[in-house]
């Protein structure tokens, strides 16, 4: 009989056990994947140069995931066990022992996480080549992937199993003992007005503190460079956004509710008499879950927003050092190009570019200091005639107009300044130069700031050192082989510049030396024969795949994660709350409107967190916001997000409905 | 002729354990009668009431009320008219948890969007009626049984509907109560001309009807009509009752 009971509840809540099971099993899944990637000998193989890294990440890494997943599972298990109370009531009443029913609830849990685990297990040994791939294809590395599922992955995977079972079980077992002692039903809700509509006043002026101290951010961010200033801003708009959120929750769900139901006039017409009633007890319900799945939706989406951030600076950061594949100087072309034709690269465009060199003093508001160095100049239309992504971090410039091209010292560029009075030797002073910071022939190619003049300035300016920078793409990479690098490393460094400051710069000079002098003086400046991505690339591209299939996959668990919580929450309705849309219909309210309560809640148990998740994790933007191109991505990953939350919404309303229609026809 | 019920039958269940609740019922009921449903329990009395208020759909048959054919008319039609021409008592009352007395009676006339004067004016009518002034704030979970069903009632008739069905009414009542909602019913019977089917056991509470159908097993057994004198009704209803047979089943009246 005990067997027929623990059935007929597994059947009653299929639907519900079914979410959870699934979300269950794509947790324990991802969990398997990562564990066993861990120890992948393919993995190892293409990955020599990650080392124990991989290893040491992919253990981390899957201990969080499991932990949280764990938390997750306690908690959600939860409400299973919530559901059945009246049952669990009712048995005792009926003089079941104490023990039977905590025995039930026990084996109950133990065969629906049985379940959960052969299902995760079956994913896990079914997507773990086509993780494998993509996790290649991310890290651009051509090796296949082979399935590989070592003993002791399967032995801890094992134990893991029985370890957590038996936890959760013991606590759902605990949870069952607790209701059977308590016994009281259903506790009234006090409603307590005095408390709640200060609280949630005052949980208004922490957020709205929160968005004033957001834009003082901002420009904290743009204009302080080191500071402790902004940190503690951020702390305190963490701080007040949390409990912001619960108090406006906790004081103003309940109460809108509430005072639209005392206007009789909006309250007495149609379902409203009762579906006001019915979403304001639903919402008493569920404020901790609500504020729960806001908080770390505005995490998750903090951190998607810090981590594609992150991504890009270095990825920009990769792109300005490196934006040919290929550079080098008029000392190196030749070698180089010799050295090119011997194993073919296919080259699919080359650059050449004449600059000059000259000597440059003005004073910098930036460092705040008067600076005179030699600077590298460059023609407009030279400047313009070389691929786009050379001028992407820079301002845009019309063919009257200065830039200036220097290092940017932090990675908030987003530098709206000019640089202002730059006297160059023998030519006119530039008044205003606009300011970029993305070099053409790559970063390193310099050995110090650069600047874009206009055509008629470059040829009438003199130089005091003349050089010609070449660039070129390849089809499929240059294939310098090792041997061929070796040869060239004795051309690194084409030539050094002595400068010798006098007191104009008139006076000033520049000596140029094809040797390295004896010892660095302050005023000796080098410049690079050539510069090649090379292996730099590929580890780049590798570290870069991993990362962001870490990201990926963590947030996706999470917005699950998330999205099955809110919708377990509305599927598990309580008894006599799922009797009562039995009875609105029986009384003659059309199928429609039902539907339409039904909608209500839905749309409003998955809104109210989405929305003040977004606006919380505005903050994330506003630390990063390096300028306006990179904002419409972010804006495509928050939407991505909304469409994936949207999409539970409107799962968890068709199953809702379904189980509620179910119960019309009886 | 207002309802005409033609050869309507229901089962329940599935082919091996399946129960046929109703096999072949028909009836026809005036406008303006006040109509028993008499039988034991399990007869099928409250399918019967259910059907023809179209809770329930007949596996086969017709139900034509006011010359139209009801089991044609789709699901939303049916709730339409439901909501408007009908108020219904039901054996589990059917009051919601979350809403309070007050706004339980009112909710037929809320659901319809009535003005509120009207509302209030009605809500006041009937609890005065009905004497259960005093319940108007408190929540539904807090009433007895028999608080329960005359709220109920209430609810069931402050729209004054065209037909009321009543499925076992006075189930829960002490006689007072009962006296009281059936007066009341006689009264809208007589005066408004309203159609009223009723399912009981009880033949006290019957021999208000002008009519009684007797059912068992899903088929009409007999009917008795009043002849005009209560008593004597009554006492035709509990021979009739004794005929049935199976004298066990039925609570044969605590007010006798
Ligand atoms: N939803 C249902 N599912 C299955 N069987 C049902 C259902 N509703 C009623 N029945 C069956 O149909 C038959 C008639 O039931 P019904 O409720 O109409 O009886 P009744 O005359 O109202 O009885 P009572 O006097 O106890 O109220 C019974 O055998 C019952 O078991
Ligand atoms: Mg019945």
């Amino acid at each position: 009989m005990y067997r027929k009971i623990i059935k007929r509840s597994l059947s009653n809540m299929r639907d519900s056990y079914l979410i959870y099971i699934l979300a269950c099993s794509f947790a324990i899944g991802v969990y398997g994947i990562l564990l066993s990637m861990g120890d992948n000998p393919s993995l190892h193989f293409a990955l020599r140069f990650w080392g124990s890294f991989i290893n040491d990440t992919t253990m981390i890494m899957s201990s969080i995931f499991a932990f949280c997943a764990f938390i997750y599972m306690i908690y959600v298990g939860g409400f299973f066990i919530k559901q059945q109370r009246n049952e669990f009531l009712t048995f005792e009443k009926l003089g079941m022992q104490r023990w039977v029913i905590v025995a039930i609830s026990f084996f109950q849990t133990i065969i629906v996480q049985a379940i959960a685990w052969v299902i995760g297990i079956t994913l896990m040994l079914i997507f773990q080549k086509f993780m494998g791939m993509l996790l290649f294809y991310l890290m651009r590395v051509r090796f296949n992937f082979e399935m590989h599922i070592s003993l002791s992955s399967i032995w801890l995977l094992i134990r893991v199993f029985f370890i957590s079972t038996l936890i959760l079980s013991i606590i759902n077992a605990i949870k069952t003992i607790r209701i059977l002692q308590k016994k009281k039903r259903r506790p009234l809700i006090k409603t307590r007005w005095w408390l709640r509509i200060p609280a949630g006043l005052f949980g208004i002026i922490l957020l709205l503190t929160a968005q004033v101290c957001t834009l003082y951010l901002f420009k904290d961010m743009h204009t302080i460079s080191y500071s402790a200033k902004p940190l503690t801003e951020i702390m305190y708009i963490m701080g007040a956004d949390i409990f912001g959120t619960y108090l406006v929750y906790f004081g103003f769900l309940p109460s809108i509710l509430n005072i639209m139901q005392r206007i009789h006039s909006v309250a007495y017409s149609g379902v409203n008499i009762f579906s006001f009633k019915y979403m304001k007890e639903r919402l008493f319900q569920n404020i901790s879950i609500l504020w729960f799945v806001t908080e770390l939706s505005a995490m998750a989406l903090a951190l998607l927003t810090f981590c594609y951030f992150g991504y890009q600076a270095v990825h920009q950061n990769y792109n300005s050092a490196y934006p040919f594949e290929l550079a080098a100087n008029k000392n190196t072309v030749k070698v180089i190009r010799e050295e090119l034709k011997k194993n073919d690269a296919k080259v699919k465009g080359s650059y050449r570019t004449d600059v000059k060199i000259n000597l440059v003093s003005y004073y910098s508001k930036a460092e705040q200091s008067y600076n005179r160095q030699p600077m590298t100049f460059m023609s407009y239309s030279d400047y313009m005639s070389l691929p786009k992504r050379m001028r992407k971090g820079n301002s845009k410039i019309n063919s009257h107009q200065f830039l200036k091209i220097g290092f940017s010292s932090s990675v908030m560029y987003n530098n709206h300044e000019k640089e202002h009075d730059i006297q160059v030797k023998d030519a006119p002073m530039i008044p205003t130069a606009k300011l970029g910071y993305s070099f053409p022939y790559g970063s390193s190619m310099h050995f110090g700031p650069m600047m874009i003049v206009p055509n008629k300035y470059y040829e009438k300016m003199p130089a005091e050192v003349k050089d010609t920078f070449y660039g070129w793409d390849f089809k499929k990479g240059d294939r310098l082989s090792h041997a061929q690098m070796q040869k060239l490393n004795s051309y690194r460094d084409a030539y050094y510049m002595k400068v010798n400051f006098k007191s104009t710069l008139a006076k000033s000079s520049i000596e140029v030396m094809k040797k390295e002098p004896n010892k660095y003086e302050a005023a000796t400046y080098t410049q690079a024969g050539f510069l090649r991505q090379g292996g730099v690339k590929k580890r780049f591209k590798q570290g870069g795949g991993f990362y962001l299939f870490i990201v990926a996959l963590f947030s996706v668990a999470l917005l699950i994660a998330l999205g099955s919580v809110l919708t377990l929450r509305i599927l598990l309705r309580d008894d006599y709350q799922s009797r009562q849309l039995r009875t609105l219909q029986k009384i003659g309210v059309e199928e429609s409107e039902i539907k339409g309560i039904i909608r209500r809640e839905n749309t409003l148990t998955f809104l109210i967190p989405i929305i003040f998740a977004l606006i919380q994790s505005f903050v994330a933007i506003a630390m990063f916001d390096f300028g306006r191109h990179i904002s419409k991505n972010i804006i495509l990953i928050y939407g991505g997000y909304i469409v994936l939350y949207g999409l539970f919404g409107l799962i968890s309303f068709q199953v809702s409905w379904r189980g509620v229609k179910q119960k019309f026809n009886l | 002729m207002q309802i005409a019920v033609k050869n309507i039958s229901k089962d329940f269940g599935k082919k091996r354990n399946a129960v046929h609740a109703i096999k072949d019922i028909s009836l026809e009921v005036d406008h303006g009668e006040f109509l028993g449903i008499m039988g034991p329990s399990g007869a099928g009395k409250t399918t019967l009431l259910n059907m023809i208020s179209t809770n329930q759909r007949p596996d086969h048959g017709q139900i034509i009320i006011d010359g139209l054919d009801l089991t044609q008319f789709h699901d939303r039609d049916q709730a339409k008219y439901r909501r408007n021409k009908m108020g219904f008592i039901y054996q589990s009352f059917e009051l919601l948890d979350s809403l309070n007395v007050k706004e339980n009676v009112i909710l037929p006339l809320a659901l319809n969007r009535s003005n509120k004067k009207l509302i209030e004016e009605r809500f006041n009518h009937m609890m005065q009626l009905l004497n259960i002034e005093k319940l108007s704030d408190r929540s539904v979970d807090e009433l007895s049984l028999g608080q329960r069903q005359i709220v109920a009632a209430a609810r069931a008739l402050i729209n004054n509907p065209e037909i009321l069905f009543a499925d076992e009414p006075t189930g829960s009542l002490d006689s007072k109560s009962a006296t009281i909602l059936l007066n009341y019913m006689q009264l809208i019977n007589q005066k408004e001309k309203t159609t009223i089917i009723m399912a009981t056991h009880d033949a006290f509470t019957a021999s208000y009807c002008s009519r009684v159908v007797f059912i068992k097993d899903g088929v009409v057994f007999s009917e008795v009509v009043n002849p005009g004198n209560r008593d004597k009704f009554f006492e035709q209803i509990i021979n009739m009752q004794r005929t049935i047979g199976g004298g066990d089943y039925f609570n044969v009246s605590q007010n006798y």
